[in-house]
């Protein structure tokens, strides 16, 4: 009797800990597809998801967000390394991707015959070609972008007498020394020129230094042929701005949970892609009037501004039984109909050219003029390095850039020098 | 005969097997959680591992990385600094409070009690009280300060306050500890010795310097080096209330560590840090033995 429990137990026991090689139970002919977390993409994929499951019952997907971690690249990374992968996801950063691609965790995508047709389809060869990977090849399919650029207060420029966006360094800090000012003549300042987030972490320097690094350098790269290449005149301009920014007191200081930009306490607002906008909408005060601009450059650098893009990609994992299939998918998902419904859920632009130009996507424009800047933008964007060490990286750029801008322990050669100098140490140790 | 030799024989052999099974335990715990983690780590310090990938050998690519590594000097520096801070307040106040508490005081055992409170509450709770306190705008610390007419002080944001703001947080933090280690010396020593000096006309504090101070030499030692070994195990407190800033003038060595294994997934530079800081430590607590033991035994 005994025994019989204890083979009853163990049968339990054993069948438990078996999964398939994705990590969760599922029919065989099922593929897995993670999506991000926010509602609206969410929604995104349910939809599609049915359609596609209606259209194709060969081929049936089950859709879920990524699992909750500390960041979706660590989930990922974990769930390359146990094994447990879906069979696609939508919400790749291309930061993380050479991580993905060294420990083999991806199909490579221009395997598939029709991969290049399909991607001309949506954008020009020079535009794909900044998503190849150091080996040659392509493991992402580009999505969608959200070019970082300038929201500013139209009331309170026009209240200090100024009729334009800073398109330049010197036009940034004179609009500084008008709009930072004390509003209700307590003695104390209650208006500032800008806002940032002063946390030094690696990320937060991506919306703030890279983007007006890649202004300052028409698009130049951080690290090339693995060695940094940062340490240029561009460089040092970005970290001489925000040095005196800070000295002149045109960045407010004070960390609140509060948005600034909303309570019409900072006039500039330079870090926020298209996502941001029907958040701010959806939150403003009747009175905010605001506009959007391409990101401040040098007095003298010529061509359009370049930004950072914040992509977010699609790839398949090579624990997929059915590549083939989840390929299949991801060419429906980019299709230019679909495209247009990511584009009106989630107010994210789809990686396609021309967008403004297409009559498919006019009337969503017509309907949100805000979102008609970030689209022009898009073609000038710029993704990130393809470096696995591309977290230290900025890790150091963000320690450097405390202590030059936010502290003035450095100047901006030196700080520049040394974040170059770690960036090297970093990219020796291989 | 022969029959109770072999009977002895079988009962020795009984008793070692008993010593070997009572053993077992800890000679497992060991091998587990003490050899193997050891061995581990320094295999890892000739290796890049990143979790994900499998093992890769680098020679001494790690230990180069740290001669090179400006970060590493940088968090060494703050943690004898911290140290520098920590230890000698440290050692006067617990050393001050336990005379204090040694006399015959109303509600002494109270005192005790609530002296060695902060030591059995979770480090995270008061890192997160103090932080609190130390806040720049509605922090207590400054809310005080600017109640008396005085500026506010940028406890934890100005990197040359830093440092010494945690250092301040953690003596109050383990000084009932280090209370209770000088109380059990102080009762160790003779009555007799207090009662010969003052009949020869000692005065208290003749008293203090030649017969108690001397007397708590293991004490102090003990004391010196347990609160050395806490200074360098620094990690609580500047992870939660400064994340290693401003201008990274409160990253410790753990921290770092800490930061290079689970943050950039750098599992062999942090095991060459690990051992790099053992080492840090095997130095200073030797230095401190023989400078201790010297000037006061």
């Amino acid at each position: 009797m005994r025994l019989g429990w204890l083979i009853l137990i163990a049968v339990v026991l054993i069948a438990g800990c078996t999964t398939d090689r994705t990590g969760m139970p599922r029919a065989d002919d099922h593929l897995t597809y993670w999506t991000s977390t926010n509602p609206q993409e969410m929604a995104f994929a349910r939809l599609i998801v049915a359609e596609w499951n209606r259209q194709h019952p060969e081929a049936p997907i089950d859709w879920e967000p990524i699992p909750a971690g500390v960041s979706s690249e660590e989930v990922l990374l974990a769930a390359i390394a146990s094994r447990t992968t879906p069979d696609l996801c939508s919400n790749i950063w291309p930061g993380a991707l050479e991580q993905y691609i060294e420990a083999r965790g991806l199909v490579r995508l221009d395997d598939f015959s029709d991969f290049f047709s399909v991607m001309r389809r949506r954008m020009p060869d020079e535009m794909l070609s900044r998503f190849r990977s150091r080996d040659g090849h392509y493991y992402q399919v580009p999505w969608k972008t959200n070019p970082i650029m300038m929201l500013y207060n139209v009331r309170m420029f026009r209240e200090a007498g100024i009729d334009h966006p800073p398109r330049t360094y010197a036009e940034l800090l004179a609009a500084g020394a008008r709009l930072t000012r004390d509003r209700d003549g307590d003695g104390e300042i209650d208006q500032w020129l800008m806002g940032i987030d002063l946390q030094p972490v690696w990320y937060k320097r991506m919306f703030d230094f890279y983007p007006f690094y890649l202004a300052a350098s028409q698009g130049q790269p951080l690290i090339a042929d693995h060695r940094p290449v940062f340490e240029n005149r561009a460089a040092v301009e970005v970290f001489r701005l925000f040095r005196e920014l800070f000295r002149r007191g045109y960045v407010i200081r004070s960390m609140s949970y509060s948005d600034p930009f909303l309570l019409e306490r900072v006039a500039i607002k330079p870090n926020v892609g298209p996502w941001s906008i029907a958040d701010i909408e959806r939150k403003r005060p009747g009175q905010l009037e605001y506009d959007v601009a391409p990101i401040p450059r040098p007095d003298d650098v010529p061509g359009p501004s370049i930004t950072y893009g914040d992509y977010k990609n699609i790839v398949i994992f090579s624990t997929s039984r059915r590549p083939r299939a989840a390929w299949q998918f991801i060419t429906f998902m980019i299709s230019k109909r679909n495209d247009l419904r990511l584009l009106e859920m989630t107010e994210q632009l789809p990686i396609r050219q021309p967008l403004l130009a297409d009559p498919l996507f006019g009337g969503f424009f017509r309907r949100q003029p805000k979102l008609i800047p970030f689209a022009r933008q898009a073609f000038h964007t710029r993704g990130t390095d393809a470096v696995p060490e591309l977290k230290e990286i900025f890790d150091a750029i963000a320690q450097e850039f405390e202590a030059c801008a936010l502290l003035g322990l450095k100047s901006p050669e030196q700080a520049v020098h040394d974040a170059a100098r770690r960036s090297r140490l970093i990219l020796s140790l291989r | 005969m022969n029959q109770s030799r072999r009977r002895q024989r079988k009962a020795r052999r009984r008793v070692e097997a008993i010593g070997y099974l009572m053993s077992f335990p800890y000679v497992l715990h060991f091998l587990v959680f003490g050899a193997y983690p050891l061995a581990f780590a320094f295999i890892l310090i000739f290796h890049r591992w990143n979790i994900y990938l499998p093992m890769k050998w680098i020679g001494l690519g790690n230990i180069r990385f740290l001669i090179h590594d400006a970060l590493i000097w940088k968090a060494l520096w703050n943690t004898f600094y911290f140290v520098l801070i920590h230890v000698p307040s440290q050692l006067v106040v617990a050393l001050a409070f336990a005379a204090l508490l040694n006399r015959h005081l109303r509600g002494r055992t109270l005192f005790r009690a609530i002296y060695f409170m902060p030591v059995v509450v979770s480090g995270v709770v008061i890192t997160i009280l103090w932080q609190q306190l130390y806040a720049q705008d509605t922090g207590l610390l400054n809310r005080a300060l600017t109640a008396i007419g005085l500026p506010r002080i940028p406890w934890l944001t100005d990197y040359r306050l830093a440092m010494p703001s945690i250092a301040l947080m953690a003596t109050w933090k383990n000084v009932g500890l280090y209370i209770v280690l000088f109380l059990v010396g102080l009762q160790s020593i003779p009555r007799s010795l207090y009662e010969a000096a003052a009949l020869d006309g000692a005065s208290e504090w003749k008293q203090f310097w030649h017969i108690t101070l001397p007397m708590l030499n293991p004490t102090i030692l003990l004391v010196l080096i347990l609160s050395t070994i806490g200074g360098f195990s620094l990690f609580v407190e500047p992870y939660i209330m400064t994340g290693g800033g401003p201008a990274n003038s409160t990253l410790s060595g753990v921290l770092y560590l800490y930061k290079q294994a689970f943050f950039f997934n750098r599992m062999g530079y942090a095991a060459t840090i690990g051992f790099f800081w053992a080492m840090m430590i095997f130095v200073v607590v030797l230095v401190q033995r023989k400078v201790v033991e010297r000037d006061v035994g």
